[in-house]
């Protein structure tokens, strides 16, 4: 009698459960000033020096990871949220780091390369659970404005960082993670032997173009242009 | 000074002497390569882990080989590395040979014996940025239990290659 009674208990509030309204989403985390968090390069990434200088102009952003809820990166323990959309911290990031070293241009018109950056992955992926796996994935189209030529380039950044117990410290650990990340993703980019091609090959028409560089190696120019050459990975 | 003092004073160097030198001796080499370049492991044919267990696994090998402390920077993969550096640097190329998924049964009833481990076959090869010199190869085998997600395997597996690479490299720098 006494089970027969608990059962039907259980049976009706599991019946409750399943008929209340949201009863599903009653965690879902929503963004507060204590769960945002600021994401931004600490310092521009100084990219790899280039034989001829190009100008870059960011066209666009875009985001093509697919996330519904692109600021979430941690839903668990309250939610962690970013105080920005990763597009605009990409591209903040990029343009920083590039106009640290005089290649950022004005405009598009002023340009000699426009870049259309495609933003893959932001924030944290699957990892072992032992730790926070960040990840910042981008795919960027180089563009010629004179020459309407283009060349699509990938970069990729990851960090990993300890996992935390305390809250407090989750978020900050959560941070200093996405931030290397994104570090990455950036020095990957702007350091990164496929941009260095990319230019040097939609950039070989221009008056002055710098050759084309061997893998991983830096090109040095000494004299004119009959007198270039490339130093390193035994290819002169 | 007395006979008794100075006894002491020998005493005490001795034992810091004793205590401090082995810790000196047994130091680590750091910084012996200005950079390292981890590419994305490939795969042979019919092993089936996803692409993401590939970028896992990269990442924790950067991380693992950071605390090496073996190399000066660890670059990201396709990273250009500065012509003065490139013979002090080393790249690391690897292929997940095999990978067997395990069974949750046989490993329930005998785990204790690494029956029905997931097993993961990794080798790895080290070599010299500037002339592509063979430094080294390493075969790493790992070997956890089927209850525990692939991204664990990554983990263990990247702990175990930077350890490798780490003591192939220390050998080949003392000649």
């Amino acid at each position: 009698m006494f089970s027969q009674r608990c059962a039907l208990v259980s049976a009706g509030m599991l019946l409750g459960c399943a008929l209340t309204p949201g009863a599903g989403r009653a965690d879902e985390p929503k963004p507060t000033p204590e769960n945002t968090i600021h994401i931004q390069l600490a310092a521009p990434v100084p990219p790899q020096k280039f034989v001829k200088a190009p100008k870059f102009f960011i066209s666009e952003v875009i985001d093509r990871s697919g996330n519904p809820q692109p600021m979430l990166v941690l839903r668990e323990r309250g939610g962690v949220f970013l105080d920005r959309q990763p597009t605009e911290i990409a591209r903040e990031a990029i343009e920083q780091s590039l106009k640290s070293a005089g290649l950022l241009a004005a405009d598009a018109a002023s340009a000699d390369l426009v870049l259309q950056v495609y933003v893959f992955h932001f924030g944290l992926a699957q990892g072992s659970g032992l730790d926070f796996f960040g990840k910042v994935e981008f795919s960027v189209m180089v563009k010629n404005v004179k020459t309407e030529e283009s060349q699509q380039i990938q970069a990729a950044g990851t960090s990993i960082a300890n996992a935390a117990m305390r809250k407090k410290n989750i978020q900050k650990n959560v941070q200093a993670n996405i931030e290397g990340a994104l570090e990455d993703a950036v020095k990957n980019l702007v350091r990164g032997t496929q941009l260095k091609e990319a230019v040097a090959s939609l950039m070989k028409d221009s008056p002055s173009a710098p050759p084309a560089a061997s893998n991983g190696d830096m090109a040095v120019v000494i004299g004119d242009r009959q007198g270039q050459w490339q130093q390193g990975g035994g290819k002169r | 000074m007395r006979r008794g003092e100075k006894m002491r004073l020998l005493t005490i160097a001795l034992v810091a002497t004793l205590m401090v030198a082995p810790r000196l001796a047994a130091k680590d080499p750091e910084g012996i390569y200005k950079t390292v370049e981890a590419k994305h492991f490939t795969r042979v044919e019919g092993v089936e882990l996803s692409p993401a267990f590939t970028d896992y696994l990269y990442a924790e090998l950067r991380s693992e080989l950071g605390k090496t402390k073996l190399f000066v920077q660890v670059v990201g993969e396709g990273e250009a590395v500065e012509d003065a550096d490139t013979a002090n640097s080393v790249v690391i190329e690897g292929v997940i040979t095999e990978f067997t998924k395990g069974n949750r049964a046989t490993d329930a009833i005998l785990g204790g014996y690494g029956v029905g481990a997931r097993s993961l076959k990794i080798d790895v090869n080290v070599t010299r940025r500037s002339d592509k010199q063979d430094l080294g190869a390493v075969k790493a085998h790992v070997r956890v239990s089927p209850r525990m997600n692939e991204e664990v395997m990554a983990k263990a597996a990247a702990h175990q290659i930077a350890h490798e690479i780490k003591k192939e490299l220390k050998d080949k720098a003392k000649g």
